[in-house]
This record gives structure tokens, C-alpha cells and sequence, in this order.
């Protein structure tokens, strides 16, 4: 037994936690959880405890046997929720095929496997998301419309909003979870707000962003309210994204530094910039991977909708912020399309795959984007070579299918599994017949 | 240089030759310093060389490299005389002189590691003092030589020097003195392990000064924590080399009062200073590096753990080859208590490793790990590493040590080769292989201790250029030709090793299984049992009983298969299933055990034996046909006998056969024995000898054509029996599917079409009656169950399918064809070919269907929309029950199906206007399509890659369960067992799958654009 484990055994016991719950993510970013008690830790340390994974959307067996869960102890948390007296812990875990192999259908493995192309190449990959999402005053009925739980707008101070409380609330819980806060604060849209967690390494962040989200959703039913990360609820307001900025660190110097570069970005970041351009497309079904994601990327406004980059240009898929001088270490870029309810998982391994295709390939970074590119004719758009990300889940499903990229990285059984649970959600959506249609057509047909 | 006068040259030729004979290359050269003024005090003047004086020049011509000895000690004289030692007592000139002239044991210690060693010849020379180390050297038992370390870095007794420096300098005379003694020793092979011992304890007590440095540094405080330092590897074996990393792991516990983070905190940084201390590079150079690497989790784990955390951490996540690690493990240096609790601790979890879970699979990956470790290019000189190299060896002592070390306490030493003997004597393997097999590996090491010796550079090649393999058979004693017997010694014993595993594995095995050995000592039953178990058989016990059937007895069979076994058993343990290939193997040999010619084969033809074992334990459909007819393994005693007979011979073989015969059934018997022979035959070549899927294919399809045309001869001679008259018509039959195409698998139906040409003036009616008798003859013959599998004769691709007749007249089949024929059956058409009976009237069909196959101008737009909506149905429809869509390798996506409906649909397209594409395989229409630039050579390449997986897949399905297998196996066992067979790595089966949804998915696409005309619609799959 390691360290780690010996820690978390002894918590346990002087914290008098009940029960452990052991957290695994599903392919489409679900998270999931199994009990246990103390007693049952020791064992699941050491052989993961079984279950059935064909129960489980995108676990379906690769072979005739039950899987098992491997609780990660460096992931341990005590769980702030009120009222879990005597107190309840969590961990999340790697899946393992019987034979103690990793799973192919684990998405922590997926990105595992991709950081460890990139530790291949020497790199370590951070990331440091700004998480949107809606407060709402409950959930609507079927058939009723979302009614956010206040009218604020960017960076609104609302006195004795609800969102106040409930930030601090939140923020209060993530940190008592080791989880940190950068940022936060009222985004553009009434009951929109925005959390930033801290930089950390890719796979610590996913992990963040699974238990964030619970956190969030919890603190919200303990305010009474509801929290979503639909990524656009309301057609007449901006959507939910998760602008992700990224960075690549070689040993401890930032492999996108390079002082007096233009924008002090180094060649290897030019090229991952160049990586994320070309496979935009192709990463797209992953990164915004519901029907209604694309109703956000298309809607106007900040989102980004266009493969461009650009420096402090809010229209463009990557965004290179402004530097500051003498933090050669601060050196990121901005990817703009992910939003709050992709698996950050498969989202940040398929970035990252396509990030270091550029590197590897010595991919050439296109001009920069100056233009609001929403504001340019289709002519000019086709003139300056600037294509766009798909208009629908079903247009980026079909671009995901020839890619490669996609396939090596997600591996085939995730791939698979993907796609074809992506094409069914596109075909049951295709049958819809939306308020828009009865409101258009009713009247006049 | 002072020659004297005239007389010198003759004389100098005469003290030249006399130099040469002695062993000096540039007897010159050597001349010229012996003249040398510096050298006078030592040999005397030219002219008057005493007894002593000729004594020492002798004694130079006795080592190594005498040139280098004379060089070696002129330059030391010179140091010693030149410097502030001139006139030292102890160290001066005059005691040198002394030394040398008068002293035998100093004189001969002196020249031997001046002329084994340039690199100690150097450190002489700048440190002139050391000769006395190696002039009064003497073995020194590991307390005494801890206590000299120890000392010489305490602050009173190094003086101004640096505690780093005089570690090196103590550390560096001992080793002198070591050198001294292994390089005079009369039989340093036989020293071996006395040199390797002290070695290691050297290094021990380095360590102990170096951790008594590392506390000084560290300050008050340091008592704290109470350190031991584990000796791990070849240290902790006692029996290191001249110059090597030292492997060691911490163990760290607190002081009485003290916490336990203090005690590591405090812990961690005497380890690091211990480190330091011995791998820093000062003015004296640096000791080695002290490696922490086998510590739990490696790197990344904690310098310095407590017992308790060792022991979990054992306890939990060890692997096989950490406990096989922890075999040496030592307590070399710091706190013996606390090292002895750690050991005491940790031995009984390396006695049980035997009986973990995967302990078997992490053994097999383990000796292919060893085995594979070699660089390319230095195979030939590498002592340590690839088979017959000394990695080998330990490896192979330490496997045995944990299987039977966990019932045999008298085999747990960490010395390879003293645990070498405790295994002959505990019977383990034979004494005779353990005395030779320990010989070989002394020798070798001993090899490897003189070449890091000359330049002290840690190195496990054998030299390349003469000069230096000359020394070196001069220092391990060979006289006449160095160079050449050195590398043939050397050769002898490296063959030796590497036929290690069947000594050292399997050879007791079979004195066990034979009951013959007559030592008392033989391996037990248990440990026999145990040792199977570990070389992968999963029944050890039936092992064990077909052994001893294959092997009990005094007949010349048991003898032979004595001496084949322990081989054999090897061959079979490298196997997906060892335990089927031996048993396959008794049940042959019970068949055949007393022909004379099979065991003379298999003893004497080079690979027979092996070919036999390798199939057997890879294929369960060869030994099935195998049991059937187990005669047939003679084509394995024929150098071409894995060659595959083409059609013409095969027919005549089988003609001939069936002729002897006169009722069908014992005619069609003769045939049908022939084909299994010529089936066994295809398998061998197919699993031992390379032969690749597209050559299976064709003589699969030649077997068939052979068959049903000597089959169609004898349905014809048995009808015309039964009429009593000649049958009134020629009758053909046109191959069709994979027949047609030449590209059978073990398991596909041979599908074809039969069509008759009434003789002129014979009855139609008779005619057609008369055919159709010969047809269902046929039918019967080839469906006969005999001793291998029924022919599958399939004629559902017939007009009408299964409700038109069995055989149609020419002129029926071209009115069918030009009234009702329906687009799929000109598809089927592109694969026909004649491939039994009358060839005229087969050319009369090939040439009625060639305008409807290759119709001018192709299809039209309807055809081409009948074909794609047929294919859909056949996707949706075709594919069995609960078969999975993705891994279905005949109907599923991107598989077989896919691929040759594609290529179909390209010929039946473009085929009137490319003759090219005018041909039946798949293969070959694909390269024609594309050189056609119908397909990208990307698209060929996508989908010639799915078609040749696939169709290795079922193939391998058949050999590996000996049944037909459809889907790439969910099963582990079952992926392992074929990916072997397809050439994959053993180990990951589950790459298979990924490997295969992988090119299938590719393949798809390519099936979409090119079949279906356009990616797939969304939705529509």
C-alpha cells in the first residue's frame, strides 16, 4: 500500500466517514457512483470493486466479464454536503478489465492515454477552465420555459441576489474540497454566472469539473433553486460555455513562451494552435456533443462558430489573450467552442490530440483573424480561407466519422460506442416537431 | 637510449627474438625501455642482466599484454622516482627495487595488473604510492575491508583531504589489491566467485563509509534515524563485477523518542548524501552510481520507506519480478538490525510469490523481456544479454528458485551460483548440466571481469580487434593462438547456455516423468507438478502423466523421446496451449511410437521436431486430422515437404489412388485420404513455414478442384456400374464464391454449378437423367463422413436456387440466362471457373456467361441500384442472431463481405471496357481496379488490409478451435490463441479487437464512397 492510501485509510477512520462513494464517469460525462463502506476499501485498492458494466451507457462489455473499479486515492475528498452525518467521502476510479488491464471504455483511460502521448513528447498539459452555467428558480414542468433566478447582467453586483449567495456557498464547498476558485462573478445573461477553477493538470481538472458540477447543482437545491449546464436554454440569451484555456509545460518552462515572439508565442504554440484549426471540425461532436450545443455555437454573439484565432478577438475559436510582461509563464491559449456539458474527459483528450497532431506534423498557423468574424460577408469568409464548425450534432457526427484522430485517440470502442449513441440522439431529435414550427407554420399552412 | 657499441646488433636481434618468444609484440619498442635509464635499478644494463633482472622481464611476458607491462612500469618508476616519494621508505624507488628484484609474489602481482589493466597502469602513475596496495595485497575479509573504508573517511584520518576524495583513494587501493590477486591467480575461472565476493563486499564497505560521510554532512541530528542499506542485485548476490551500477533500496527507521516523519526526513537526506558520496565526480573520479531504482514504485516512489511501508507495499502491489528482485536483497551497510527486520520481513513474500495470481504470464513475459533485450549489431559479442547470454542464466536460476524455493528453504541463497549447486543437489536439474552449465557461466564471467578490467569501463562485449582479443586470451591462460581459442572457448560455452531452458527446465522434468534418473535426488513429483505449472501448463498433473506414457520404459521409443523432450517441452511451453500440443503429441507418437522411420524423423530431421510441436500446440484442427491419420506427419522428415502440390499433381495422385479401387465408396476413400494428407500439409506450411493467406487460399482451392474431379471420374464410373451403360453426356463443373475465386479457408463450402452437354444423337431426357444421377453420386461421395472433414459441395448459386434442378444442359442454362437471370446472378458470375470435367464444354459456359458478366457498357443504373439494396438487405438480414455487427470478420462492417461486393461491383461496372478486371480473386481484381484508377491506392491499400485480416481471422479461427469461427473472439484465451497464430505479439489480446474494429471502420468507409456511392446518410445505419 502506498502512502496515498495509507492517508486515506487513517482519514477515514479519525474522520469517522461512513461510507465512500467511489465516482467513475460514463462515455457521455454522467457521473456515477457506487457506496461502500470503509471495510470494503482495503479490497477495493487492491483488486477494484466489480460490477456489471454492460448496465452502463458506454461500458458495454469488450469481453464476457464484469469490470472493476480502482479507486484513485489521490483523488479522496471528505464531502461537505449538509446533512451526511456521520460524514460521507469520495474518490474517483480508474476502470480495469478483470485481468486487471485498463478499460478501453474508461474515459479517464481515454485521457490518460492521451496525456501520456504528450509525456511521450516531454509535455505536461493544463488546463484552467470558466465553467458557465444557469441558476433557475426551479425546474420547469414539461412543456413550461426555464425562469432564471434573477435579472442581473456581466459582472453585476445584485444586492442581495440570490446568485451572490449562492456563489459564495459554492465557492465555499469547492474549496473546502480542495477544489480553487480563480474567478467568479454574474455573466451576461439573467441568473448566468461564471466560476473559474484554477489551473491544474488535465486530468485533475476533468476530474474537478465532475465533482464542480455536482457541487454546483447540489449547493443549488440547498438554495432552493435549480442549477443547469444546458448549454442554451434561453434562445434570446447567450449560452453556457466553458472557455478553456490551455498550456503545455516542458518540465517546468511553458512550451508556448517564447519572449519576443509576436504575442510571445512560441513555435510549438503556433502549432498546437494550427493542430486545434485544422481538426476543429473533427473534435467538434466531442466537445459540444448535444443537440443543443450547437443552437449556442450558432447563435450569435461570443460564441465561436468559425475555425480562426486570433489575439483578444471574442469571435474566434482560439484566442490568445493578452500577455503580461514578465510572466513568460502565464503564456496560454483560449479554445472558446467547448461548453459545460461536454465529458471533459474525451473533451480535453481530443484537444489535446489535436493540439499535438500540430506539433508533430509541424502544422503551419494560418493569419490571424482580425475581424469580427460574424460581420463578414460568406465571400469574404471563403476569400480569407475561413471555414467554419459544424452547423448541427448531425453535421459534426458525420465529420467525426472520417477521422482518424478521433478514432486513435477516443480508441474503437469508444469511438463506436460515440458515434452510434450520437446518430440515434440526432435521429430522435430529426423527429421533433418544435414550437417554432407550430408558431411558423400553423398559422399559414 | 644507450645501445652499446658494435656488438649490438646481432645480440639485439638475438634479446628481440628472445622478447618476441616471450609474448611482446614491438619487441623494438620493448627493447628500447628496457634500456631506458629509468629502468636500469630495476633490470639492470643491457649487457648484464642478472637471473632477477631476466626473472622480471619473464614475469612481464607472462601477463596480458607484455608490451603494456613494460611501458606500465617504466612510467611507474619514472612517478615514483620523479616525485616527493623518491626517497620514502615505504614507497620510494629503493623499495620498488626491492619489491620487484626480490620479492617473487610482489614481482609477478606488479606486472600482472601493469599489463591487464592500462586503466590502473594510469592510476598508478598519478598516484605512484598505490603500488605497495598492489604489491602487498592480500584477501581481506568484508569486516576488515569495512573497517579500512570507514576509517580512511573519519575527519583525523584524511587529513586535508576532501571525506569524497579519500573514499576513492581507500576505495581504489583495495580494489588494486583484488586486481592484484585475480590477475595471478593460477586458475582465475575457478576463483571466480572468490573475486565476484570480494567485489561486492568492497562495495559494501563503500557504501558504509559513504553513509558515514553522508551522516558527518548532515550534522547534529543525523542520529535520528536509524538507515540500512540493501544490497539488491548482483551487490546484495554477492558477486558484482569490476565495474558496475550498485543496486541498493533504503530502509529507514526512527530513532528511540523520534517520530516517524523525522525519521524519514532525516532518512532521505543520508540517503541522498550516500548517493552523493559515492557517484560525485571529484579530482578522484567517482565511484559508481548507486542505483535506487528497484525501491516500490520505482522513481517515483520514496528514497526511503519504513519496514511497515515495504511490507505493504509488497504485500499489495508487487510484481512478479519485484520478489524475483527482492531474491537478492542483502543487508550490505548502516543499521543491521533495522536490515535484518526488513528481510525478515520481505523473504517469506518472495517464497510465496510462486503462488500469486499471474505469476505464470509474468514469468513468460519476463523471459521474453531477457530474451529480447538485445541491441541489433551486438548480438555476436554480447556476454550479458539475448539467449546464451549471462542475464539468461541468473534469470533462469532465480525462476527455478521461486518455484521450488517455496517448499525447498536449502535453494534461497542470492548467490546465482551457489544457488546453482543447491538446485543439482536438491535434484532440481541434473548435476552433470549444473557442473557445466556453472563452468560456462564462471568462464564467462570471468571473460567479462577481464575486458571491463583493461580500460575499467563497464562494458559486456567481447572486444573486436586482435590486440585487444589477444590480451584477453592471454589473461584467462591461453598460450598458443589467443585471439582465436578465446573466441572459440567463449563460443563453446555461450552454445552451452543457450540450450539452458531444456537443461535446466525440462530435462528434469523428464528424469522425473522417466523414473530412470539414479540419483536419489530426483525433482519430486510436487516440484515437478510445480515447475509445469510455471512454464505455463495449466494441467500439470495430465502433463505429468503423458510424460511419463511418452517416456516410462527401456524401449528404443522411451529412449528417443527421452532425449526429444526436454526440447520439445520447451517448443510446446512458447505455445498458446502447451498442455493440447502434448497431449496431441502422445497420442502420435502412441500411434507411430513403433514405425521406425518417425522417431528416426523427428531425431534427426533439423526441424521436424520442432515443426511438430509448434503446430500441435497451436492448432487443435491439426491435431485433429493429425489423430486421424498420424502417418501423415512424414512429409516433415522431406526438405520440401511443406511445399504444396499444384493441381495437375494432385489429380494424378488421386486419380492414381481411386483407380486401385473398384466400388465408389473405397475409390472416393482413397481421394478423400489424400486430401487430408494434402490439407495437413497446407496447415504446416500455413503455421511453421510462412506460407501467407492468399497461398493457403489457392491450394485450399486446388485440394477441392483435385478432389471433385477424380470425385466427378468415380460419381461417373458408379453410375455407368449401376446403368451398366456409358452416361450420354460430357458433364462440367464451374467453381463458383471462394472456389472460383482461389481463395478457400479451412472451413468454406466449395460452391459451385454443374452443367451437361449431351454426346450428338444421345436422348436429352437420358442425358439430363443420367447427369443428374452423377451429381447426386457426387454429392453422396464428397459428403461421405470420413477421416477429415466432408468436402462441402454447395450448388445454391445454381439457376433457381435450391428449387431448380441440380444440373441443367448448356442450352438450358442459356435461356435461363438470357430470360430470367436476376442481377445478383451475373454478380455471382464474375467468380465462375471451370474447375472439374469436360474442359471444352467448360470453356462453352465460360464463354455463354462472359457477355452477361462483363455485359458491354456495364450496368445499368437500376443493376447498380438492385446490387446496393440487395447488399443492405443482406447486412441487415444475413447476420446471425446476437452476432455483433462490428466484429463480425464475413457480414459484418468493413468485413469480408463488404470488400467483395465492392470489388464485384467495379468489375460488373468497368470490366467490359478493362479486360484486366476479368479475373475471380478478390486480390487480384483489387489490384486491377486500381491500376485501373478505379480505386486510390489508399482506398486498395484500406481495403486489401480488411480483406486479408478478415480472412487470416476465420482461417486462424478454424486451426486455433478447430471449427469455424466467425467473429473476432471475446474470449481472451480464444484472441490470444489466434492472434499467435496470425503473428501477433502474445500478451495483448485485447489488441486484436482494437486492431481489428480499427481496419474494419476504415474499410467501411471505403465501402460507403465506392459501394453505396456516397458516406453513409446519417442515420440510415
Amino acid at each position: 500500500m502506498d502512502r496515498q492510501e495509507e492517508f486515506v485509510l487513517r482519514t477515514i477512520e479519525e474522520r469517522d466517514i461512513r461510507f465512500v462513494r467511489l465516482w467513475f464517469t460514463d462515455v457521455l460525462g454522467t457521473l456515477k457512483s457506487v457506496a461502500v463502506a470503509p471495510a470494503e476499501l482495503e479490497g477495493a485498492f487492491a483488486e477494484g470493486i466489480g460490477f456489471d458494466g454492460s448496465a452502463i451507457e458506454g461500458l458495454s462489455r469488450v469481453y464476457e466479464a464484469d469490470m472493476l473499479a480502482r479507486p484513485d486515492p489521490s483523488t479522496f475528498q471528505v464531502l461537505p454536503w449538509r446533512g451526511e452525518r456521520p460524514g460521507t467521502a469520495r474518490m474517483f476510479c480508474d476502470l480495469r478489465m478483470p485481468d486487471g488491464s485498463a478499460s478501453m471504455a474508461d474515459p479517464r483511460y481515454v485521457l490518460r492515454r492521451a496525456l501520456k502521448q504528450a509525456s511521450d513528447l516531454g509535455f505536461t498539459f493544463y488546463t484552467h477552465p470558466e465553467i458557465e452555467f444557469f441558476v433557475l428558480k426551479d425546474v420547469p414542468p414539461p412543456g413550461g420555459q426555464p425562469i432564471p433566478v434573477d435579472q442581473g447582467g456581466y459582472f453585476d453586483h445584485v444586492a442581495h441576489g440570490a446568485s451572490q449567495d449562492f456563489r459564495r456557498a459554492a465557492i465555499t464547498m469547492l474549496e473546502s474540497m480542495g477544489i480553487s476558485v480563480e474567478f467568479s462573478h454574474h455573466e451576461g445573461a439573467p441568473g448566468q454566472n461564471e466560476i473559474d477553477l484554477r489551473y491544474a493538470d488535465a486530468l485533475s481538472t476533468a476530474d474537478n469539473i465532475m465533482t464542480f458540477k455536482t457541487v454546483v447543482k447540489e449547493v443549488a437545491l440547498e438554495h432552493g433553486t435549480y442549477a443547469t449546464f444546458m448549454p442554451k436554454p434561453f434562445a434570446e440569451h447567450p449560452g453556457s460555455g466553458m472557455h478553456t484555456h490551455l498550456s503545455l509545460f516542458e518540465g517546468d518552462t511553458n512550451a508556448f513562451h517564447e519572449a519576443g515572439a509576436p504575442y510571445q508565442l512560441s513555435r510549438t504554440g503556433r502549432q498546437f494552435i494550427a493542430g486545434l484549426l485544422r481538426h476543429g471540425a473533427e473534435i467538434t461532436a466531442v466537445t459540444n456533443q448535444w443537440v443543443n450545443s450547437y443552437k449556442r455555437l450558432w447563435g450569435g454573439g461570443e460564441a465561436p462558430a468559425h475555425l480562426t484565432w486570433g489575439h483578444n478577438n471574442r469571435s474566434a475559436l482560439v484566442r490568445v489573450p493578452m500577455y503580461k510582461p514578465n510572466k513568460g509563464n502565464s503564456t496560454r491559449i483560449e479554445f472558446r467552442s467547448l461548453d459545460s456539458a461536454a465529458n471533459p474527459y474525451l473533451a480535453f483528450a481530443v484537444i489535446l490530440a489535436a493540439g499535438l497532431k500540430g506539433i508533430t506534423e509541424g502544422y503551419e498557423l494560418p493569419p490571424e483573424a482580425e475581424d469580427d468574424v460574424w460581420n463578414l460577408t460568406d465571400a469574404e469568409r471563403l476569400a480569407m480561407g475561413i471555414d467554419k464548425l459544424p452547423g448541427s450534432l448531425g453535421d459534426a457526427v458525420r465529420i467525426m466519422e472520417g477521422s482518424e484522430l478521433v478514432a486513435e485517440t477516443l480508441g474503437e470502442h469508444v469511438f463506436d460506442f460515440f458515434l452510434r449513441n450520437k446518430r440515434s440522439e440526432w435521429a430522435d431529435y430529426r423527429r421533433q416537431v418544435t414550437q417554432f414550427e407550430l408558431d411558423r407554420y400553423l398559422p399559414r399552412l | 637510449m644507450s645501445l652499446p657499441g658494435g656488438t649490438s646488433r646481432p645480440r639485439a636481434a638475438s634479446v628481440e627474438a628472445r622478447l618476441a618468444r616471450l609474448g611482446f609484440v614491438d619487441p623494438i619498442r620493448a627493447r628500447r625501455m628496457l634500456d631506458d635509464p629509468a629502468m636500469t635499478a630495476l633490470v639492470g644494463v643491457a649487457d648484464d642482466r642478472d637471473a632477477t633482472s631476466i626473472a622480471l622481464v619473464e614475469a612481464m611476458g607472462r601477463t596480458s599484454d607484455p608490451d603494456q607491462a613494460v611501458l606500465g612500469l617504466l612510467r611507474v618508476s619514472e612517478a615514483v622516482a620523479g616525485g616527493a616519494l623518491r626517497d620514502d621508505p615505504e614507497h620510494g624507488t629503493a623499495a620498488l627495487v626491492r619489491a620487484v628484484r626480490e620479492d617473487d609474489v610482489a614481482r609477478l602481482r606488479l606486472t600482472a595488473v601493469l599489463g591487464g589493466s592500462s586503466a590502473l597502469a594510469d592510476y598508478l602513475v598519478s598516484h605512484p604510492r598505490a603500488w605497495r596496495a598492489v604489491a602487498t595485497a592480500q584477501r581481506r575479509t568484508g569486516d576488515e575491508l569495512r573497517d579500512r573504508l570507514v576509517s580512511a573517511v573519519q575527519p583525523a584520518t584524511r587529513g586535508a583531504r576532501s571525506a569524497y576524495d579519500a573514499l576513492r583513494i581507500a576505495y581504489r587501493a583495495e580494489l588494486l589489491a583484488i586486481a592484484a590477486l585475480d590477475l595471478t591467480s593460477p586458475d582465475p575461472v575457478a576463483d571466480l566467485p572468490v573475486t565476484a565476493e570480494a567485489l561486492a563486499q568492497l562495495a559494501e564497505a563503500a557504501l558504509e563509509a559513504a553513509l558515514a560521510v553522508a551522516r558527518e554532512e548532515y550534522g547534529p541530528g543525523h542520529e535520528d534515524c536509524r538507515l540500512a542499506v540493501i544490497g539488491m542485485g548482483k551487490t546484495g548476490g554477492g558477486e558484482l563485477n569490476y565495474i558496475s551500477d550498485v543496486d541498493v533500496i533504503f530502509v529507514a527507521e526512527p530513532a528511540e523518542g523520534v517520530g516517524e516523519d523525522r525519521a524519514l526526513e532525516v532518512g532521505t537526506a543520508l540517503a541522498t548524501g550516500l548517493m552523493k558520496a559515492c557517484s560525485a565526480t571529484t579530482g578522484e573520479g567517482s565511484l559508481w552510481p548507486v542505483d535506487a531504482a528497484l525501491r516500490p514504485e520505482g522513481k517515483a516512489g520514496p528514497l526511503v520507506r519504513t519496514v511497515a511501508s515495504h511490507v505493504a507495499y509488497y504485500r499489495r502491489w508487487a510484481k512478479t519480478w519485484e520478489f524475483q528482485a527482492l531474491l537478492k536483497a542483502w543487508v550490505s551497510a548502516g543499521d543491521r538490525a533495522v536490515g535484518m527486520a526488513y528481510k525478515s520481513a520481505l523473504s517469506p513474500m518472495v517464497w510465496e510469490a510462486a503462488g500469486r495470481e499471474h505469476f505464470v504470464e509474468d514469468v513468460q513475459a519476463m523471459r521474453r523481456r531477457v530474451e529480447g533485450l538485445l541491441p541489433a549489431g551486438e548480438a555476436a559479442r554480447q556476454l550479458k544479454l539475448g539467449p546464451g547470454g549471462l542475464r539468461d542464466v541468473e534469470f533462469a536460476v532465480q525462476l527455478l528458485q521461486l518455484v521450488h524455493g517455496r517448499y525447498d528453504a536449502s535453494l534461497r541463497s542470492a548467490t546465482t551460483l551457489e544457488a546453482l549447486g543447491a538446485l543439482a543437489k536438491g535434484g532440481y536439474v541434473g548435476r552433470d548440466d549444473a557442473a557445466e552449465l556453472d563452468e560456462a557461466y564462471r568462464f564467462l564471467r570471468t571473460l567479462e571481469h577481464r575486458i571491463q578490467l583493461a580500460k575499467m569501463r563497464r562494458t559486456h562485449l567481447m572486444p573486436v580487434s586482435p590486440i585487444e582479443l589477444r590480451a584477453l586470451g592471454r589473461s584467462v591462460g591461453f598460450v598458443a593462438d589467443p585471439a582465436s581459442e578465446v573466441q572459440e572457448a567463449r563460443l563453446r560455452r555461450s552454445r552451452n547456455v543457450r540450450r539452458l531452458h531444456e537443461r535446466l527446465f525440462y530435462r528434469p522434468l523428464l528424469s522425473a516423468a522417466a523414473r530412470l534418473s539414479t540419483d536419489d535426488s530426483r525433482l519430486s513429483p510436487e516440484a515437478a507438478r510445480a515447475r509445469l505449472a510455471a512454464l505455463g501448463f495449466r494441467d500439470p498433473a495430465g502433463a505429468m502423466r503423458h510424460l511419463e506414457s511418452l517416456t516410462l520404459g527401456v524401449s528404443r521409443r522411451a529412449a528417443i523421446q527421452r532425449q526429444l523432450l526436454p526440447v520439445m517441452l520447451g517448443w510446446f511451453a512458447d505455445e498458446a496451449d502447451p498442455d493440447a500440443g502434448l497431449l496431441a503429441f502422445r497420442r502420435v507418437s502412441d500411434e507411430l511410437g513403433t514405425i521406425h522411420w518417425y522417431l528416426k524423423m523427428l531425431r534427426d530431421e533439423g526441424s521436424a521436431a520442432e515443426n511438430l510441436a509448434r503446430v500441435l500446440g497451436r492448432s487443435r484442427y491439426a491435431a485433429d486430422l493429425l489423430l486421424r491419420a498420424p502417418e501423415s506427419v512424414s512429409f516433415l522428415g522431406d526438405p520440401a515437404g511443406l511445399a504444396p502440390r499444384d493441381v495437375a499433381a494432385l489429380t494424378a495422385i488421386m486419380r492414381n489412388a481411386a483407380g486401385r479401387r473398384d466400388r465408389a465408396d473405397e475409390a472416393i476413400a482413397a481421394v478423400r485420404g489424400v486430401r487430408r494428407h494434402e490439407l495437413l500439409r497446407v496447415v504446416f506450411a500455413d503455421l511453421v513455414g510462412g506460407m501467407g493467406i492468399e497461398a493457403v487460399g489457392r491450394s485450399l482451392s486446388d485440394i477441392a478442384e483435385a478432389t471433385i474431379e477424380v470425385g466427378l471420374e468415380i460419381a461417373i464410373r458408379s453410375v455407368e456400374h449401376a446403368t451398366g451403360e456409358p452416361v450420354p453426356t460430357a458433364i462440367t463443373v464451374i467453381g463458383m464464391g471462394s472456389l472460383g475465386g482461389r481463395e478457400l479457408g479451412y472451413a468454406s463450402d466449395a460452391d459451385a454449378i454443374v452443367v451437361h452437354q449431351p454426346h450428338p444423337g444421345a436422348s436429352e431426357e437420358v442425358a439430363q437423367a443420367r447427369a443428374l444421377a452423377v451429381v447426386q453420386e457426387l454429392i453422396r461421395l464428397l459428403a461421405v463422413p470420413g477421416a477429415e472433414p466432408p468436402v462441402g459441395f454447395d450448388t445454391d448459386l445454381r439457376p433457381e436456387g435450391k428449387n431448380g434442378p441440380l444440373v441443367r444442359s448448356l442450352e438450358s442454362y442459356a435461356q435461363y440466362y438470357a430470360r430470367w437471370a436476376q442481377t445478383w446472378e451475373f454478380q455471382a458470375l464474375t467468380r465462375a471457373r471451370c474447375v472439374a470435367g469436360s474442359r471444352e464444354l467448360g470453356d462453352a459456359l465460360i464463354d455463354l456467361v462472359e457477355p452477361l458478366r462483363w455485359r458491354p457498357g456495364g450496368l445499368t443504373p437500376t443493376q447498380v441500384r438492385e446490387i446496393r439494396t440487395m447488399k443492405a438487405r443482406v447486412e441487415a438480414e444475413r447476420l446471425p442472431r446476437g452476432a455483433d455487427p462490428r466484429t463480425h470478420v464475413k457480414l459484418g462492417r468493413g468485413g469480408l463481405t463488404d470488400v467483395q461486393w465492392t470489388v464485384q461491383l467495379l468489375q460488373l461496372q468497368h470490366a467490359y471496357a478493362v479486360p484486366a478486371l476479368r479475373v475471380t480473386g478478390t486480390v487480384e481484381a483489387l489490384t486491377a481496379a486500381t491500376a485501373a484508377g478505379l480505386l486510390t491506392p489508399e482506398q486498395d491499400r484500406v481495403l486489401r488490409a480488411s480483406w486479408m485480416l478478415a480472412s487470416e481471422l476465420r482461417n486462424a479461427g478454424v486451426l486455433w478451435r478447430g471449427r469455424a469461427v466467425d467473429s473476432v473472439p471475446a474470449d481472451v484465451r480464444d484472441a490470444g490463441g489466434m492472434g499467435r497464430i496470425i503473428g501477433r505479439e502474445p500478451g495483448a489480446p485485447g489488441a486484436l479487437v482494437e486492431e481489428y474494429l480499427r481496419v474494419a471502420r476504415r474499410a467501411r468507409a471505403v465501402v460507403d464512397d465506392v459501394f453505396y456511392g456516397a458516406a453513409g446518410e446519417l442515420g440510415a445505419k
